[in-house]
């Protein structure tokens, strides 16, 4: 009997060594979404924090917003985010962020330089997003939510993750963001956050509140080591997204390659819809010169046809397979020289391949690849293979044959 | 007060997963492999290059096992090297258990501290842990080996179902070029090095007269050899093909980082997992180095070693509070290392390698006695 009740005691002891480090829930303010800028030459922090109240029967019918935005500032982060409680009546909880905005200057000063309090505290999630406030401070471009959902930080989490639908965004978490800074002969990319005025008719929502404004994560942000040097627009972003093999579905849009030579005239478009793609970068020395290369295999359904071609005929499903690549590669090898001319780094990765093709030659030339980079011949080959046509076969304006 | 030590025969299984478990908790816990020689893709051939290496070094420790497999470690020192000579490197390897004990107790402590119970007292901690492995280390070996038979199979599922959970973040180019930064040379000195930290060969001769079976010596220390660096090699590969073989070398409990990015859906919190089985293999590890401690000091005095247990838990318990409570062990990574390679080539290969030469020149006699 002795020896049961002294396993009760020391199993029971096991499970009390949580009291030092209990957190009771009605003590914490849950951050789902926080924001860093440079206000003063200090770190201001910004923080969506959940009203508890929000959600309770009692607060039905009041004017109770969904969460409370606190700030605090501080020399450092740590700094920062301990100011808060001077102000607010809970500890800032971060665990459930997904989502961690960055001001546009705070990223221009250097982001993995100054982040390192997000992954030395356990609270932080690697995974987040990392997204750059474009053109605007952080807390700017918080507490709007013009989508269904009440809370406004899912509502931004909800619009990254749409990369599944349209790839002209980035989603980068904090570690793929430190994977692509630490590689020689490769520099990060971000996603972005933009405030962007509505269209008159969105305007006034059904509760009178403010619906000005929405968010967009169109385009990505460029990084040269951890500093922002510019954007990419969206169809750049999903060239982008093509080279770095982060295409998971969205649609290519392309000039239906129309049988009657009057309707191409009027540059009727047609889209498909990316089922699967497979990029592969490779980089090959020619002549003492650097070619940078792309071959990018992809399966696509059928998904609009403006124009006359009939899809039914294996050879126009050919030439609608050659227009789409041909799309593909001439907004691909836009963006690479953009990215060449404009901001003269390497966000693709060639650097990367060059030193798992070339190692020794690598050490050589490691300084001045982005330089090499800048200079070099690129060349894609896109390979479409169209393998569903939907429910519809030929346009629906062109009668079949009696 | 009965001798849990005496009576105790163990099979090949038991004493297998014992070793298994004793080597992996140090790739679940700081993967000292990331940060030897260069510490770069090529890591995961530096861990298979080092079980050549392992056996090399470890030739002359189980040789002498095997010559004297009815006698522990510091029982066929004692025949070797005389009494005189014998007790002193008794002394020494106790020394060496110690040592190894409040390591692993500061390191297991110092993970709590950061990843679990941030606020709660070291010394809580540290007690907490004392306790539960003074009580297994108090049922004997015997308990100790049992315990692992049910243990050590959940650790190694638990270790590879996370390993599998994070097969979506996997990036295997992360790994080339393959053998192009590196050296020969930084190859096989980061394999040398390696090889050193495993120190759990010290508890095998322990073991080798408890064994059902003396001819298994040899099968175990191959497939424990063989099993234990392949797992630490998966589990190395997982989590650098993960976070990138930069940020493994940041990290200072690099599994638990890997156990961190893995989410099904809006699932997360998978480190709680991990921690469990870390948690039961740490305890395996701390319990075993503190019953070896115990018999090493029966030895000493000719007294039974559960005398021992508690005495020396509440001095490794003032010892791990006092380190722990001063300064961080894992982050000052090259004094760490340093000490534990000194330690292991004093342990491993020197002392044994006397006793192999002193056998030499004096088989004869032995074999007579």
């Amino acid at each position: 009997m002795k020896r049961k009740i002294l396993t009760t005691i020391l199993a029971t002891i096991i499970f009390l060594t949580g009291c030092w480090d209990a957190r009771e829930l009605n003590e914490l303010g849950i951050s789902l979404v926080i924001g860093f800028d440079i206000e003063d030459d200090k770190v201001l922090i910004t923080a969506e924090i959940i009203n508890p109240v929000y959600s309770s029967e009692e607060a039905k019918g009041d004017q109770i917003q969904s969460v409370e935005y606190v700030q605090g500032i501080g020399n450092t982060i740590l700094e920062a985010s301990r100011d808060i409680t001077l102000k607010f009546d809970r500890r800032l909880f971060i665990s459930h962020n997904k989502v961690v905005i960055f001001g546009e200057e705070f990223a221009k000063r250097g982001l993995v330089k100054n982040i390192d309090q997000l992954l030395r505290e356990r609270e932080h999630r690697e995974t987040a997003k990392v997204l750059i406030a474009k053109g605007a401070k952080a807390y700017e471009v918080m507490g709007i939510s013009s989508g269904v959902e009440q809370i406004p930080a899912n509502y931004i989490a909800e619009i990254v993750n749409n990369i599944k639908y349209n790839p002209k965004t980035g989603d980068v978490n904090f570690i793929q963001f430190l994977k692509h800074y630490y590689h020689e002969g490769r520099h990060p990319v971000a996603g972005v956050v933009e405030k962007k005025s509505k269209d008159e008719i969105n305007k006034v929502g059904n509760d009178g509140s403010d619906k000005d404004y929405e968010l967009t994560t169109l385009g990505m942000a460029v990084f040269k080591g951890d500093k922002l040097v510019g954007y990419l627009n969206g169809n750049d972003t999903k060239s982008v997204n093509f080279i770095l093999n982060k295409i998971r579905g969205g649609i290519i849009t392309f000039p239906t390659p129309s049988e009657n030579q009057e309707a191409e005239n009027l540059r009727d478009f047609s889209s498909t819809v990316i089922i699967e793609n497979k990029t592969k970068r490779d980089v090959e020395i020619i002549d003492n010169k650097v070619i940078l290369k792309a071959k990018i295999n992809l399966k696509t359904s059928m998904g609009e046809i403006i124009g006359d071609v009939d899809v039914s005929n294996t050879e126009n499903i050919k030439k609608m397979e050659e227009a789409c690549s041909k799309a593909i590669e001439e907004g691909i090898t836009l963006a690479v020289k953009r990215v060449q001319e404009e901001f003269k780094v390497d966000i693709f990765g060639f650097g990367v391949e060059f030193h798992k093709k070339y190692p020794d030659k690598w050490k050589e030339i490691r300084d001045d690849w982005d330089q090499i980079f800048s200079e070099a011949e690129f060349q894609i080959n896109v390979n479409t293979k169209i393998i569903r046509t939907g429910l519809i076969n030929t346009p629906l304006f062109k009668i079949k044959v009696k | 007060m009965k001798n849990t030590y005496e009576k105790v025969k163990l099979s090949y299984n038991q004493v297998l997963l014992l070793i298994i478990v004793l080597r992996l908790i140090l790739g679940l816990t700081y993967m000292p492999v990331v940060h030897v020689s260069k510490g770069n893709q090529d890591t995961w051939i530096i861990l298979l290059l080092s079980i050549i290496y392992k056996i090399i070094f470890n030739f002359p420790l189980i040789y002498l096992s095997n010559k004297f497999n009815n006698f522990n470690l510091l029982e066929f020192a004692d025949k070797i090297m005389g009494k005189f000579l014998g007790t002193i490197i008794t002394m020494f390897y106790t020394i060496i258990f110690l040592l190894a004990n409040i390591l692993f107790v500061t390191i297991f402590v110092e993970v709590l501290d950061v990843a679990l119970f941030p606020l709660t007292p070291t010394w809580f901690n540290t007690v907490l842990a004392f306790i539960t492995c003074a009580y297994i280390s108090y049922k004997g070996l015997n308990g100790l080996c049992r315990f692992g038979e049910t243990v050590v199979p959940i650790i190694i599922g638990g270790t590879f179902f996370l390993v599998l959970l994070g097969v979506n973040n996997f990036d295997f180019s992360e790994l080339l070029p393959i053998l192009s930064d590196s050296s020969f040379k930084d190859l096989n000195l980061g394999a040398m090095n390696t090889s050193f930290r495993f120190a759990d060969i010290l508890i095998l001769v322990m073991i080798t007269p408890k064994l059902t079976n003396k001819k298994d010596l040899n099968k175990i220390f191959i497939n424990s050899t063989i099993y234990s660096i392949l797992m630490v090699t998966i589990l190395i590969v997982a989590t650098q093909i993960t976070l990138g073989v930069e940020y493994t070398k940041h990290a200072n409990f690099p599994f638990l980082i890997y156990t961190r990015t893995i989410s099904i859906g809006e699932i997360y919190g998978f480190d709680s997992l991990y921690i469990g089985i870390w948690i039961m293999g740490n305890i395996m590890k701390i319990s075993a180095y503190l019953y070896f401690s115990t018999i090493a000091l029966e030895k000493l005095t000719r007294k039974n070693n559960q005398v021992f247990i508690i005495p020396v838990s509440i001095i490794l318990i003032i010892l791990t509070i006092f380190i722990k409570d001063r300064e961080p062990i894992l982050p000052i990574a090259g004094r760490l290392n340093a000490i534990i390679q000194i330690l292991s080539i004093i342990a491993i290969i020197i002392v044994p390698s006397i006793m192999l030469i002193v056998y030499y020149f004096r088989r004869k006699r032995l074999r007579n006695t």
